[in-house]
């Protein structure tokens, strides 16, 4: 009994991680639409919406891929400090993409929500 | 040049040069423009992190951020091996190509074989060199008309193998290893369309 516990336990877990790196770009680029946010700022935004426990750092990387698949598009701004912030923002091809993505993701809810409710 | 960020307290000026130090080892591979990127927009991140929370002293919120952030090496590790491969297959340059198949191996058997076909193609360079100095026992040898061997031959006293190039030989492995490469370019450039 205990071990069938543990083992459910490590599943979720694992489901868990996988679901949120699956809707992190999804996360993303909704967070981003009608802002434009720097790195920084993006992750703060995106932190308080949902815990997402994943290292700061890939943020980046995965900005980059939205970059290179042309859904955001990214500038450089001077600052006072001299530290220069780099701002992203959505591009047409990323906003259309968004409103398709959201539209499976609802579909997706609805069809779960009649799953659970017909048992 | 990237205008760093300077501490009063040493300990965190190590932290953190240390940390800018891992993320240029880690893009060294990569262009100029792309590392220089990489280097702003960590720097940025960490400067902007280091704006907040009052009532932490700097040590504290450096290494809480440093921490956040995660490795460089993991962190950047994909990203670095996807721009290593858009910049071997735009430019044909061998030292990008090899790179870029090395830091993608892992990532798929398709790249093993593209190694194989590297390795092929080095093999073929090594071929032409050896021709020059041994031209005897380097050659593309025949046994009773049936191939038997494209290198060096391992014991020169047997007479039973026909050399079937000649002078012919170092055109072929020339023309041989510039088809080969240009295949090569061109499958990793398709192989990363796919992607």
């Amino acid at each position: 009994m205990l071990y069938t516990c543990i083992v459910n336990e490590e599943f979720i877990l694992k489901w868990k991680s996988q679901v949120k790196k699956g809707t992190l770009a999804f996360i993303i680029l909704s967070v981003l639409e009608g802002h434009e946010y720097y790195g920084y700022e993006l992750i703060e935004a995106v932190k308080k919406f949902t815990a997402i426990e994943i290292a700061e750092g890939t943020l980046y990387p995965l900005m980059n891929r939205l970059k290179k698949e042309g859904l955001v598009s990214s500038k450089w701004v001077e600052q006072e400090s001299g530290i220069p912030r780099k701002y992203y923002v959505l591009s047409n091809a990323g906003k259309k993409s968004l409103h398709e993505m959201t539209v499976y993701w609802n579909d997706l809810g609805v069809a779960i929500n009649k799953i659970s409710k017909s048992k | 040049m990237m205008k760093e960020i300077e501490f009063q307290d040493k300990t965190c000026q190590k932290l953190y040069d240390n940390y800018i130090l891992r993320i240029k080892r880690q893009t060294s591979t990569l262009s100029k423009e792309d590392r220089f990127d990489i280097m702003m927009e960590f720097n940025s991140h960490i400067y902007e992190a280091l704006q907040e929370g009052e009532n932490k002293t700097k040590i504290e919120k450096l290494v809480e951020i440093l921490d956040k952030l995660g490795n460089p090496e993991d962190v950047l590790k994909s990203m670095v091996a996807d721009k290593k491969l858009i910049q071997a297959t735009r430019t044909f340059n061998p030292i990008h190509v090899f790179k870029a198949i090395s830091l993608n191996i892992a990532s798929g058997i398709s790249f093993v074989i593209f190694g194989i076909m590297y390795l092929l193609l080095l093999a073929f360079g090594f071929l032409i060199v050896q021709k020059i100095f041994h031209p005897d026992e380097v050659g593309l040898f025949f046994k009773k008309g049936e191939f038997f061997l494209l290198g060096i031959l391992p014991d020169r006293s047997h007479h039973h193998y026909s050399e079937v190039l000649g002078n012919w030989f170092i055109p072929v492995m020339l023309i041989s290893a510039i088809l080969l490469y240009v295949l090569l370019t061109l499958l990793l450039r398709l192989k990363r369309k796919l992607k």
